[in-house]
């Protein structure tokens, strides 16, 4: 997909400007958007599965991959069904991070909160895509492994069920970090009747004791 | 039958169709180990290989796409078991046949360094394992790849573990790039040189789509085309392949004239893809493409054609330089990486690069610079060095097709230097003296360039890939030299057609205003057929020769890069001059001008002390932009900004001091690292420039940083505070691991800890001496600890 351009806001908030003096910054916000949004290439894919409910948990059908957890169980609670989501902002987002950072330090760090702030897009055109491709259907949020009580542990299966190196080249490494690392894998439940309004954002997140942006009312986009 | 006798004997070579695709039928389930079904279901694996042998696949590609180690490391399995289960099913199912079997390999499945955290060598060694279990395959296939540097540990470990014909395939996109941005012709060049048998390309799109990719493959290499495209493009939702066995033949007939040699189908294919393939093929004739190849050298995302003058950046070389020495004994990478990002903003196509300096381990720095070097610059490299040791651990790690400076027409040189050009599928310059020294004519030097050129064709390797370097010699000591040289070049140009180096600077040494006789003599070279000037491409007079000389020579047509570069130098100079009024070094700083501050530091030093500008004016400006983000004024960026800047301001006056024979003061050493299983660095990154800033040495060990490497390098250079950073929940593990083991072992060193998923309370759990909540945090502590 093409990006056109990015949502600037968000990524100022992730360099922590949150209510300061942001104008002097923007001459080099544009210069590294432009340079990024030159240099990826985002790439997503999705697929739609059955669920089945197992004693383990929910089974996507013809895979051996099953959602453990209370979190995921009731993120698709009413979903006879689910899309996994695979996405990334692709691997010129680490180059160019990567040259900056010997460059120039100041462009490394905007260019990489651009970078946190572009792939949210990228998922955001692959949902609306998504809804568009399956009309007349009820969807829930998406859904990360590491969220709640959804082990990060499954990141290297959900990657294998999507094969995801291949069609877009994102891969997981041991440690179970994504790479590229400006990449997101997700759950999106799937029904045919309406879903009940869940908890979304902050109210179920791992961080949200921890998290800065939280505590000074802030949110972090994802 | 062999290999080499079916491309002999046959107008085209069917490959066989998915592997994937028809277990998937059979009932395997998504994200299972389909290497295994070899053990489990050898029934499976042998109908399948059966069905493309009777659809008339003259090889087919055993069940071991994945069947590495990496891969099978949570099966039970190894890979011995599996690739000798696989490769005796695809024997089997091809006994009593001319079918031949080829060993499968496709990526490890984690990415190699910078991107992941997999080493070349790593690579190298799991590629090398399958190999030695594959050993009764026919030949070895290696394919998918997406990534060029795992490519060729793939394709080194295949001719350096067996003797089998190998096929190699990439993986390109419709903008004709790879994932992980390698280009069609880098691949071409790159693997032809590396003794590749056929090269092509396989999976991602479909016939169709693939036809610009192709095209542009044929134009780049002379070997065999190999095409193994999908059944098209699979539906998004369903992932359903939509192209039919019918259309699929057809559309690869269109591809025939474009060279194509090997066909067959990847995803989404069955062996109904194959019979239609062989069916419509029959009677077609091969079209062996007719490329004029040319003088290359590359990394994966930037192919330099040498069909006009290019530049070679002569920076990256101690010689003469102090700081540049001072930064190689100590280790200082990060100094060796601004070299090479100055040359290339200032137009160096190519980058020499020299690390020998005497009392330091040459070939270890050289793989380490040329590592560090690929990970922030596309531009190629060009291996500089006296000893073939050195040159060999470059070739073998270089990502792409190097340059090798120098062979020369002495016997030990010959025998010794073009075999590594010829295995590693480099270029090479070749210098024009022998035993005897430089000789003076124009016409002996001709003779050994002659010598150079036909040894390197003995071996293979083509003379377009040898460039020849006539020498420059000084004016002032030999002024009838200067035309020797130019004679000599003219004729290598014309009777040779080879490609010509110059050291140019060299012709000045001794006179005075060295820039204007430098930029004459490389004009004159210019003229007389010079196509790779080595010079200093920072010095603007030599890049304007440059740049004038292809408007001239109708390189640059209609002038573009001229005026692009020129056009609007008038008002760059107006804006320069509005921005230094009134502006002093506090000003700079506290505002981000990067330019501003170096260039006000150095005339600074001219009339003041250097740590009078620390103390008074540096130092000052860096605590007011640190109270002001503490007070919330400014924000990260900002800070990060003004480091830059006071970095900058720091380099200019460590160079003053290295050239006036003193060092720097410093204040203490930290080691940073981002720890094992970890590759976001950024924070890191962060920390350390505000660190230096505050002259503090780091010893930057990077990301995924071994923990015993984090005790061993504190205690080898004495450090007393080690700054550890982790961004993710998994990696945690490994900053308690390496915190434990500094307790262990280096009890009195302290430890701060910081990234995104540590608090206060973690940090305290497992065992750091200090939380830094952000990079002026760190400053802090170090102040705390060292003073």
């Amino acid at each position: 997909m093409k990006l056109e351009h990015i949502d600037t806001d968000l990524a100022l908030l992730y360099m922590g400007s949150r209510g300061r003096d942001v104008s002097p910054l923007m001459p080099l916000v544009r210069e590294c958007e432009e340079r990024l949004l030159k240099a990826v290439d985002p790439r997503y894919t999705y697929r739609y599965f059955s669920l089945d409910k197992t004693e383990d948990g929910l089974t996507l059908r013809n895979t051996d991959l099953i959602l453990k957890g209370n979190s995921i169980a009731e993120h698709l609670r009413g979903c006879d069904a689910c899309i996994l989501l695979c996405a990334t902002l692709s691997a010129g987002a680490d180059t160019l991070i990567r040259k900056l950072s010997a460059e120039d330090m100041a462009s490394a760090f905007v260019t990489d909160c651009l970078a946190s702030a572009a792939i949210e897009a990228v998922c955001d055109a692959a949902e609306n895509e998504i809804k568009d491709k399956l009309p007349g259907k009820f969807f829930t949020w998406r859904f990360s492994p590491g969220y709640g009580d959804l082990p990060l542990e499954i990141q290297q299966k959900f990657v294998a069920v999507m094969n995801s190196a291949k069609l877009i080249g994102l891969n997981v490494t041991d440690s179970l970090m994504l790479v590229p690392t400006k990449s997101v894998t997700a759950v999106i439940g799937v029904s045919d009747t309406e879903l009940p309004r869940s908890v979304r954002g902050c109210g179920c997140c791992n961080m949200k004791d921890t998290c800065r942006f939280h505590k000074e009312g802030y949110h972090c986009g994802s | 039958m062999d290999l080499k006798r079916l491309i002999k004997e046959r107008e085209f070579i069917f490959l066989d169709g998915a592997m994937g695709t028809m277990l998937f039928d059979k009932g395997l389930k998504m994200g299972e180990i389909p290497e295994l079904l070899n053990i489990e279901k050898p029934e499976w694996i042998i109908d399948i290989h059966k069905q493309y042998v009777s659809a008339g696949s003259d090889i087919v590609y055993s069940n071991t796409f994945g069947a590495n180690r990496y891969k099978l490391s949570r099966s039970g399995k190894t890979v011995s078991n599996v690739v000798s289960a696989a490769i005796a099913n695809a024997a089997e199912a091809c006994k009593g046949t001319d079918t031949l079997v080829a060993l499968d390999i496709g990526p490890i499945g984690q990415l190699l360094e910078p991107a992941g955290t997999l080493s070349f060598e790593e690579a190298y060694d799991i590629f090398a394992e399958v190999i030695k279990a594959g050993n009764d395959a026919d030949l070895i296939v290696l394919e998918t790849m997406t990534d060029l540097h795992e490519l060729k540990a793939a394709l080194l470990a295949a001719k350096e573990n067996s003797d089998k014909p190998v096929i190699t395939t990439m993986t390109f996109e419709e903008n004709l790039r790879t994932f992980t941005g390698c280009g069609i012709s880098a691949m071409a060049y790159t693997l032809e040189g590396l003794g590749a048998d056929a090269i092509g390309i396989n999976c991602s799109l479909g016939p169709k789509e693939l036809m610009p990719a192709v095209e542009e493959l044929s134009r780049c290499t002379s070997l065999p085309i190999v095409l193994k495209p999908n059944a098209g493009l699979p539906d998004t939702v369903t992932g359903e392949y939509s192209v039919t066995p019918k259309e699929f033949a057809q559309l690869m007939t269109e591809l025939i004239p474009l060279g194509v040699k090997f066909v067959g189908g990847c995803c989404g294919t069955s062996p109904e893809f194959i019979r239609e393939l062989k069916a419509v093929f029959d009677g077609r004739k091969y079209l062996k493409p007719e490329p004029v190849l040319k003088s290359v050298c590359c990394t994966p995302a930037n192919t330099v054609f040498i069909d006009r003058p290019r530049v070679i950046g002569e920076r990256i070389n101690p010689t003469g330089k102090k700081r540049f020495k001072e930064a190689l004994a100590s280790g200082d990478i990060d100094y060796i990486l601004t070299q090479a990002i100055e040359q290339q903003h200032a137009g160096a196509d190519i980058l020499d690069v020299n690390v020998g300096l005497p009392g330091i381990d040459e070939k270890g720095m050289m793989v380490k610079v040329i590592k560090a070097l690929q990970e922030v610059t596309d531009l190629p490299l060009q291996i500089d060095s006296t000893d073939p040791a050195v040159i060999e651990a470059g070739l073998r790690c270089y990502n792409g097709k190097a340059i090798v400076n120098s062979v020369n027409g002495e016997e030990k040189s010959l025998l010794s230097v073009l075999p590594l050009v010829k295995r590693y599928g480099a270029a090479v310059v070749g210098l024009c003296l022998d035993e005897n020294g430089i000789p003076k004519t124009a016409e002996e030097r001709f003779a050994i360039a002659c010598k150079i050129v036909s040894r390197a064709e003995a071996l293979g390797i083509d003379r377009r890939d040898v460039f020849i370097d006539c020498l420059t010699l000084t004016a002032s000591a030999e002024q009838d030299g200067v035309f020797e040289t130019l004679n000599a070049l003219e004729r290598v140009r014309k009777e040779l057609g080879c490609q010509t180096v110059l050291g140019v600077s060299n012709i000045s040494f001794g006179l005075p205003a060295r820039e204007t006789v430098n930029s004459c003599f490389l004009t004159m070279a210019l003229t007389k057929g010079l196509t790779l000037p080595i010079i200093n491409p920072n010095i603007e007079a030599m890049m304007q020769a440059v740049r004038a000389f292809n408007l001239l020579a109708s390189y640059d047509k209609g002038s573009v890069e001229f005026i692009s570069h020129y056009g609007n130098s008038q008002a760059v100079t107006k804006t320069d001059n509005k921005e230094s009024q009134g502006v002093d070094l506090a000003y700079a700083i506290s505002n981000g001008l990067k330019g501003e501050g170096a260039r006000m530091t150095a005339e600074l030093l001219k009339t003041t002390e250097a740590m009078t500008i620390i103390n008074e004016m540096l130092i000052p400006a860096l605590d007011k932009t640190g109270s002001d983000f503490e007070t919330g004024k400014i924000f990260l960026p900002q800070l990060i900004q003004s480091a830059g800047v006071a970095q900058s301001c720091f380099e200019v006056i460590k160079q003053h001091l290295a050239a006036n024979g003193s060092a720097s003061e410093s204040k203490g050493r930290i080691v940073l690292a981002t720890v094992k299983g970890d590759v976001h660095d950024i924070g890191k990154n962060i920390v350390k420039v505000l660190l230096e800033n505050y002259g503090y040495e780091v010893i930057d060990l990077g990301k995924d940083v071994d923990c015993q490497l984090v005790v061993d390098t504190a205690k080898a250079k004495d450090v007393r505070l080690v700054g550890l950073s982790a961004l993710m929940t998994t990696t945690l593990p490994s900053m308690e691991k390496t915190i434990r083991l500094l307790r262990e072992q280096l009890p009195e060193c302290k430890v701060m800890v910081g990234g995104a998923v540590l608090t206060p309370e973690y940090a305290e759990q497992i065992g750091a001496d200090f939380y830094a909540r952000d990079a002026k945090e760190s400053c802090d502590i170090a102040k705390k600890v060292l003073g």
